[in-house]
């Protein structure tokens, strides 16, 4: 590589960290902007919009609901997921690909098709509009992620270990939860927080499936509807920071997991 | 040795097939109590999945194993009192090295107590007190395999399992386990199912060795009749190094076989079958069996050489020895070191015990 497309390179590098950090550095300076109005010049700064949010009890409310939502989501794609990865990983018969693709499928379908289409199938199963609804709706969709991961890292589980646990007395159901289970723990913890990103984040699923309980994201997409406001600057930087936090967080203790094993 | 014994465990004619390869052909075998017996042969000639079968691995497609007195053939591993030390030692990774050895009790129920109590005494046993709070990655290959021993042992089986587990680790500290493990086998009375392709490992260890080939027994015995009195080409070649003489029978008396070998008369024995005057035989005959003599020794048996090489190996020297008229008869033989001196001279006598040249039952 010569010199030149060196500094080239570079350049186009930090032109593109500065695209992806500008927007965000924005949304969090305005969060302490002492006006209403959104924009350049700030003369006065301010936290008040963050006091406001966490004296806003229907934010908080909201925030809970959230999180309830992505914690059952997550807690039931991991159960199902890693069933599937299980039983479908090791096996083999006739049509396991196309059982393999139909797993997969929901995590590849476009968001509102899957939303418009899941809330037809809760009417029909009587399921009414709320968070058992979009709890199973971020369920489906996330199970593909789990059963991928989980089936990735059982591929490299050395048959002898479950073995050696059936040989020491283990049936298999007791191979399993001991054995096998703490060996996929990096793996479970990874898809977990993928998980509980994905259901915190999204938007169409709960928007479609929700009912009079706005999660997060429809709030935020409510409060804009009248009016853009620095509050809504407050609310996003806490949840990008605390997304960023455990993204990093998991990110470093599946690193640490993985290590050696 | 095993006379007394009682039998440990019977394969009863098993057989297993994978689609249409028979992995193992209606072996029949007994073992006995306290027995160090070793399976050798090359890979896939049925060893490993007989151990399998023994662990309950695999289920065999004919014939019965039983274990004690009792049919265990369509067992699961989890019932039946057989451990296994596998090649990769399979040790637990997110347990510690107790943990991984109170295992077994800890399934078998025994109360923590006990449970302590056996795995402290197993650390001892193994030299691995000290490391109990390691996890199995901060130990050495040694340490993992005593571990793997430990957490087989545990259970008190009534047969340990062991497959190539030296495999995974470097020639020198293989020689130490090797005596290691013996010791083991005789301070502890255990029956050791060992299965290697290592014939070193074989003969070391052993109280018996069964010589595997294509899934069928190709002959068993102790050490040393494999190695002296094999009774099959495959035999002869897989352990140690051999002279192997293919001739025609001329005759028998009550001690030897005499046959016919490029117009020499060779004497030799046969173990386990009487081959008639004129069948043509091989016959094999071990390196270190080779007498080499400067003048004509007094033994029926022997015969003038010419030296046509020399490779010096330290403890020893191997010499190829041409004899007779033609030249593509070839003797090798080692001789020690300190009898380099005595045949520095191109010709040479050979000569060996009759009972060391062995006619084989099959390679001609």
């Amino acid at each position: 590589m010569t010199r030149h497309t060196r500094i080239l390179m570079s350049v186009l590098y930090w032109a593109f960290v500065v695209y992806l950090f500008v927007p965000l550095v924005l949304m969090v300076m305005m969060g302490f902007k002492d006006s209403r109005f959104i924009g350049f010049p700030i003369n006065a700064w301010t936290t008040e919009w963050y006091l406001g949010v966490f004296q806003n009890a229907q934010v908080l409310t909201v925030f809970a609901y959230s999180m309830a939502i992505a914690i059952s989501s997550t807690l039931l794609s991991l159960v199902i997921g890693t069933w599937v990865a299980v039983f479908l990983g090791p096996a083999r018969f006739r049509g396991k690909l196309i059982v393999f693709a139909l797993t997969c499928l929901p995590a590849v379908i476009p968001g509102i098709i899957s939303a418009i289409s899941l809330r037809i199938f809760a009417r029909l199963l009587s399921i009414e509009p709320g968070m058992l609804a979009i709890i199973l709706g971020h369920t489906v969709h996330n199970v593909p992620f789990v059963a991928l991961v989980v089936m990735a890292r059982l591929s490299t589980q050395p048959r002898s270990h479950v073995e050696a646990a059936r040989d020491l007395g283990a049936d298999a159901l007791v191979a399993f939860f001991r054995v096998t289970l703490p060996y996929l723990k990096p793996a479970l913890i990874g898809a977990g927080i993928f998980c509980m990103l994905l259901s915190f984040d999204d938007f169409v699923r709960a928007f479609f499936l929700g009912g009079y309980q706005p999660t997060l994201p429809v709030l935020i997409f409510a409060m804009l509807r009248s009016g853009m406001s620095p509050e809504i600057n407050a609310i996003s930087t806490i949840v990008l920071i605390l997304t960023a936090v455990l993204g990093l967080w998991a990110e470093r203790s599946m690193r640490r997991l993985n290590k050696g094993v | 040795m095993t006379g007394q014994r009682d039998t440990i465990v019977h394969l009863d004619k098993i057989t297993k097939r994978f689609g249409k390869t028979v992995a193992v052909d209606r072996l029949d075998m007994e073992i006995m109590a306290g027995e160090f017996v070793t399976f050798l042969g090359p890979s896939g000639c049925g060893k490993s999945t007989t151990l399998r079968m023994l662990g309950g691995f695999e289920t065999p497609d004919e014939g019965r194993i039983v274990l004690a007195g009792e049919d265990v053939t369509g067992r699961p591993p989890n019932r039946r009192d057989v451990n296994m030390v596998f090649q990769d030692y399979a040790l637990f990774p997110h347990m510690t090295v107790s943990q991984n050895i109170a295992f077994g009790l800890e399934l078998k129920g025994k109360t923590r107590a006990e449970i302590d109590r056996r795995t402290g005494e197993l650390l001892d046993f193994l030299q691995l007190s000290g490391f109990g709070d390691r996890t199995p990655e901060q130990l050495s290959g040694g340490q993992r395999q005593r571990v793997a021993l430990a957490r087989a042992l545990a259970p008190d089986p009534k047969l340990l399992l062991l497959d190539e587990p030296l495999g995974a680790l470097d020639a020198k500290l293989r020689a130490q386990v090797q005596v290691e493990l013996k010791e083991i086998q005789k301070r502890t009375g255990k029956t050791f199912f060992f299965v290697t392709h290592d014939q070193d490992e074989a003969l070391t260890m052993s109280d018996r060795i069964v010589v595997m080939n294509a899934g069928r027994v190709e002959q068993a015995g102790t050490p040393e009749d494999l190695y002296f009195r094999p009774v099959s080409r495959f035999v002869a070649e897989f352990i140690g190094e051999t002279n192997l003489l293919r001739g025609t029978v001329r005759g028998a008396d009550a001690d030897a076989i005499v046959i016919d070998w490029n117009g020499m008369e060779l004497r030799g024995c046969a173990t386990g079958h009487r081959p008639a005057p004129g069948e043509p035989v091989m016959a094999s005959l071990r390196l270190e069996s080779v007498q080499c003599h400067a003048e004509r020794p007094a033994a029926a048996n022997a015969i003038p050489g010419r030296i046509v090489s020399r490779l010096f190996k330290g403890s020893r020297t191997a010499l190829d020895i041409r004899v007779g008229e033609r030249d593509d008869a070839l003797i090798k033989a080692y001789v020690d070191g300190a009898d380099r001196e005595s045949l520095s001279q191109e010709q040479l006598w050979i000569s060996w015990d009759e009972k060391r040249l062995n006619v084989l039952k099959d390679g001609a």
